[in-house]
């Protein structure tokens, strides 16, 4: 393996990386206490106009969106409510006739009207739902068709899957009918039919097992038996594992040891082993360590932030990943902004801020958002990313 | 097709394909131009004006209806195929367009079975249509998919498939659709898991750092590994692999992927896969003193003995693993204590679940007949069935024996308070044998240790080089750690040093994962004291009340979590005071366990005491001076809302009428309901006040001392 010894093209994008980020870092440390003020602020009114004018009308480059229109109602609408405000009559009006459009008559909701219905853009529906509120939006869902639409999708004979040694689980979830079979399936599914209260032994049986196939050595979750861990799968693997009561069963030792090693020296999350730090990653890693640490520890402990540096990423996100343009995050400083990251960025931040908050009606403490309160964000709910108190309207409404 | 450059066989054709590419390229054009005129106006909102403007759009349309309309009438236009065919190449996200190309192929193919070469046809333009929707996003889902799904109607060429995905994997060595696509492949074909490991082989050496590639070795060889083919044999194909990602390691050691990988070769060099027992109690050839509820009589003796209201005693197990299937079947024992013969056995765990690393069952006894000794004897693992939740079988079979000693029984039971300052005389190590109360490290003799060792030694020679990095040193440490699990004593007491200065550093020079190292020290910590008789022993006390209960003494350690449980099943009084402590997970396994100190801790709430619940010898509980109620944060708001949440209830889901405050102090309730306190201190936290006070005294009916006060008698 002599050649070895020369750099990798990933240890080269790795210090284009640190580069950037960490020149942000200097020019922020050389400012003035002014400047330092303004370089943080998340100035709200600008992220509110970008993500309004997204809800409204978006460039042609979202065209290869088509298929997931629902994710971009979600990722506006949370971003929206993250930064404490919330759409008008009309708008959401709009939305809730448009997301009923893509709602399929027999269950779920499809990625646009007449599209057939899937799990993913179901979960970003009724997320989205969730987070504007009130009965009309709520009681748009059609929870009965929704439960047959879940167990239409969980497949019992595995279909082709099952010629293959390495997929032999017979109760699997797919994502749409003769879709595609991983975790995502499985976090999307449950999530739904947790909120809307029509989960049932029968939707989460065989669940658990495939989940702890999926997760390797290293203590994280792949999308698939054989995959490599990643971020986003962990997080959907550890939510679904609690959602269904069975966390227990995962390594949560090994799980914790793999999240707290993704938070790289930027102070930002990669989402897989030696990968580039990715904005998005502050939401599902973040998430994954405070996830596990309640679990683990049965109290947010004080001593649980020093498995990350909360702090850490928390100044990533509000300096080095604001858009230059004033409104929207990005994935790392080189990318332009996007809503998906916007919208994971401020959930990221939001959970930094909140993670060790005393309770859920004492605000965070000062030290722990970056810029001061005018910075605050609101607190989510860590298993569905849904703002709290949308969360807390959503289950009033279904459970009683 | 299948990424493979086609060769024009003649100009005529050559030019065909040439103005056909022209014309596509013009029709495409045309299409994303008219596309982009019309701008996205209002994408949600206004989708009725997108009807008219985006062409994509109204593909998806139309081939919506036309899916709809193909279920109606079971016939597929060849428009609609083709319109498909054009929308894909443009947003291969458009999964609805692969299931309106699935259900027409099946349509079509139904009806062509008779012949293979329109068979084959048909599904060749499937990949080629995949094939230009990958290039369009080779993230997309639904391409791969699909692609699965062809490849399953049995349309396969293994050189083809690879051959595309090298060209993918060339394009992004990390893509993980890639990745999974290419093990699909693989596993349909059956291709050579050698071959596949050369494959790895030469991605490493293309770029060491793309941890995909490393991932999948991993993979490949535990597979191999597993069954053993040819010359894939442990002892020899894991020294190998060190060596191999030893180059990439020090060729730079800031990069990730070889650490992550020797991690893994770490644990397969050390962790066996069929579960083990680790220890039990009582050991094997010791003597067990048991008393009724008033404890020995002669109270001189020196003897540390067990003593029950109800007239049994623990019989506990402690398997390295979780495992599952401990019952009278697979666990026989001869005693001569009556009326044991249909013995239950539970596992002790908070989960729900059948399986867990502990076992207890409960062996009765009378003292009518006293000063008689018992012999027990139990055999374990001689009928299978014991089996670790990953499915491997215990299959080493134990035999061990002890005897029960059963004492006189005193008349009137001891209601005094317990203090933690005085009743404690030191340990006398000649009157009472340790070696009798506590199971020692036993290696494990099926496994070839030599082999092992010799990696691993190898292995701590070299890292000594690196140990100024942060994963150096880390490394080191899980090297040492592992060093110690396979060696005796005198190497472990050398290497359990070094891991704790390992560590120590490790929390000054990387403060941000500080309290993960943290953990691990204390880990190594509670390992050196348990390691042997000599450093136990320092430890050890006995208090002085009737039955001269063992006492273990933590405190002080800042300790911040609970660790080598299985070498203290025998401690009866523990002090864990004075620690930074913030659960009690893992004393469970604790069954004698009376009187736990855990004052001057970090604990935040009840529910960080729920293991406790097990422990159903507990009487006396100290939790005073922690941070309970501080933080009225209630955490499992995230996980579920106060399962008591309804205040209309009266009843608990046990049918136990509740007490009026449960509902404000649930995570209290759910924890305190299941214990059998007599003395219970919770002074200086915040949750400690009259009201918490008559709340404890309605949920605990036998307390006796509550805050050094007497509240009942």
């Amino acid at each position: 393996m002599e050649e070895l010894s020369r750099i990798t093209v990933s240890q080269r994008e790795q210090f284009l990386v640190e580069n950037d980020v960490f020149g942000i870092y200097s020019c922020f440390n050389a400012s003035d206490f002014a400047s330092q003020k303004f370089l943080v602020e998340i100035q709200r009114d600008k992220q509110l106009d970008y993500l309004m004018d997204g809800l409204r009308k978006l460039s042609p480059s979202f065209s290869s969106l088509d298929a997931n229109r629902p994710w971009i109602c979600y990722w506006i609408l949370h971003s929206i409510a993250l930064l404490g405000d919330s759409v008008d009559d009309e708008l959401e009006n709009n939305t809730i006739d448009f997301l009923g459009r893509c709602q399929d008559s027999d269950g779920g909701y499809g990625g646009g009207p007449g599209q057939l219905p899937h799990l993913a853009t179901t979960y970003a529906a009724v997320n989205a739902l969730v987070t504007l509120g009130g009965d009309k939006a709520l009681s748009s869902i059609n929870r009965e068709k929704m439960s047959c639409f879940l167990r239409r999708m969980k497949d019992t004979n595995g279909g082709f899957s099952i010629a293959l040694q390495i997929l032999t689980y017979s109760l699997i979830i797919r994502m749409h009918d003769m879709g595609e079979i991983d975790i995502r399936a499985c976090y999307t599914a449950i999530s739904v039919a947790s909120i809307l209260n029509i989960m049932d032994d029968e939707l989460t049986r065989g669940l658990g097992d495939y989940i702890l196939s999926c997760q390797t050595y290293e203590g994280g979750i792949g999308g698939e038996p054989g995959s490599e861990a990643h971020g986003g799968y962990t997080y959907c693997g550890l939510a679904t594992m609690i959602l269904i009561n069975e966390v227990d069963r995962l390594n949560l030792d090994s799980l914790m040891n793999w999240v707290v090693h993704r938070q790289g020296v930027e102070m930002g999350f990669q989402g897989r082993t030696n990968k580039l730090v990715d904005g998005c990653y502050t939401f599902w890693q973040i998430q994954g360590i405070v996830t596990e640490s309640i679990i683990h520890l049965p109290t947010l402990t004080g001593g649980c932030n020093q498995y990350l540096t909360a702090s850490g990423c928390r100044d990533m996100c509000s300096c080095a990943l604001r858009s230059v343009h004033g409104g929207g995050f990005r994935d790392k400083p080189s990318k332009s902004r996007d809503f998906y990251h916007t919208c994971y960025c401020l959930s990221g931040l939001s959970v930094a801020q909140h993670a060790w908050s005393k309770d859920e009606d004492t605000p965070p403490l000062t030290r722990d958002i970056l810029g001061g309160y005018a910075n605050h964000l609101e607190p989510v709910h860590l298993l569905h990313n849904v703002v709290m108190d949308q969360y807390n309207e959503a289950i009033e409404f279904f459970f009683h | 097709m299948h990424g493979r450059p086609r060769k024009a066989s003649n100009p005529e054709d050559e030019e065909a394909s040439a103005a056909k590419a022209v014309k596509l390229r013009v029709l495409q054009s045309q299409f994303m131009s008219n596309h982009h005129d019309k701008m996205y106006n209002s994408l949600f909102f206004c989708y009725r004006n997108l009807m008219i403007g985006s062409v994509s759009f109204r593909l998806l349309i139309i081939c919506c209806l036309l899916d709809v309309l193909g279920f109606w009438a079971s016939s597929y236009t060849k428009e609609a195929i083709e319109l498909s065919t054009k929308l894909l190449e443009i947003n291969p996200e458009a999964y609805t367009a692969w299931n309106y190309r699935k259900l027409a192929v099946e349509d079509t193919l139904s009806r062509i079975e008779s012949d293979p070469d329109l068979f084959k046809s048909v599904l060749d333009e499937e990949l080629r249509v995949v094939e230009s929707a990958l290039k369009q996003n080779f993230k997309s889902y639904g391409a791969w998919h699909h692609r699965k799904w062809v490849l399953s109607k049995g349309h396969s060429s293994t050189g083809n498939e690879l051959q595309l995905l090298d060209k993918f994997q060339r394009l992004d060595s990390r893509n993980f659709h890639a990745w999974n696509y290419r093990r699909f492949v693989v596993e349909l074909t059956n291709r050579s898991k050698q071959d596949e490991l050369q494959y790895t082989d030469d991605m490493i050496s293309r770029d060491f750092s793309n941890y995909s590639a490393w991932h999948n070795r991993s993979v490949l060889l535990s597979s191999l590994l597993a069954r053993n083919a040819d010359g894939f044999v442990p002892n020899q194909k894991i020294p190998e692999e060190y060596r191999f990602v030893r180059d990439a390691i020090f060729t730079d050691e800031d990069d990730q992927s070889g650490w992550f990988y020797h991690l893994w070769l770490l644990d397969q060099t050390v962790n066996v896969e069929t579960p083990l027992l680790t220890s039990s109690w009582p050991s094997h050839g010791s003597r067990v003193n048991l008393s009724g509820s008033g404890g020995l009589n002669d109270s001189s003796s020196k003897l540390p003995s067990f003593c029950s209201e109800s007239g049994s005693f623990p019989l506990i197990l402690y398997f390295d693993q979780d495992v599952g299937g401990v019952s009278s079947s697979t666990v026989t024992i001869d005693s001569e204590l009556k009326g044991n013969e249909d013995l239950v056995w539970e596992p002790v765990s908070n989960k729900s679940s059948e399986v867990s690393c502990v076992w207890v069952t409960r062996l009765k006894y009378t003292s009518t007949e006293p000063q008689k000794e018992y012999k027990v004897k139990l055999r374990i693992g001689n009928s299978p069935g014991i089996v670790s939740s990953r499915g491997c079988n215990f299959s080493s079979p134990y035999e061990f024996v002890f005897t029960a000693h059963v004492h006189d029984n005193v008349e009137g039971s001891q209601e005094g308070i317990v203090s933690w300052t005085d009743g404690f005389s030191n340990w006398d190590a000649q009157s009472v044998d340790l070696k009798s109360l506590v199971t020692f490290d036993q290696l494990n003799a099926h496994m070839d240790l030599n082999w092992r060792q010799e990696a691993i030694a190898e292995e701590i020679d070299l890292f000594r080089l690196l140990s100024d990095s942060k994963i150096g040193k880390l490394t080191l440490a899980r090297l040492l750690v592992a060093e110690a699990m396979i060696s005796d004593d005198a190497i472990k007491g050398v290497n359990y040093k070094e891991i704790l200065k390992l560590y120590n550093d490790l929390m000054a020079l990387d403060s941000s994962h500080y309290q993960y190292y943290k953990d691990e020290h204390t880990v190594a910590l509670l390992h050196t004291v348990t390691s042997s008789t000599e450093s136990l022993s320092r430890h050890l006390f006995q208090y002085s009340d009737m039955n001269n209960s063992v006492c273990l003494r933590l405190n002080k350690l800042s300790l911040s979590r609970i660790a080598s449980v299985e070498k203290l099943l025998f401690v009866q009084m523990l002090d864990l005071s004075h620690n930074e402590l913030h659960s009690t997970e893992g004393l469970e396994a604790m069954q004698l366990l009376s009187y736990l100190n855990l004052s001057h801790n970090r604990i935040r709430s009840f529910s960080a005491l729920d293991s406790l619940r097990h422990v159903k010898q507990l009487r006396v509980l100290d939790v005073s001076h922690n941070h309970i109620g501080k933080h009225s944060v209630d955490t499992t708001r995230y996980l579920c809302s106060s399962p008591l949440s309804n205040s209309e209830w009266t009843q608990d889901e046990a049918g136990r009428q509740m007490p009026s405050l449960a509902t404000k102090y649930w995570d209290a309730y759910f924890v305190l309901r299941d214990l059998n306190l007599k003395q219970l201190d919770i002074s200086g936290n915040v949750i400690a006040g009259d009201e918490f006070s008559s709340f404890v005294t309605q949920v605990v009916p036998k307390l006796v001392w509550l805050d050094g006060q007497k509240v009942r008698s």
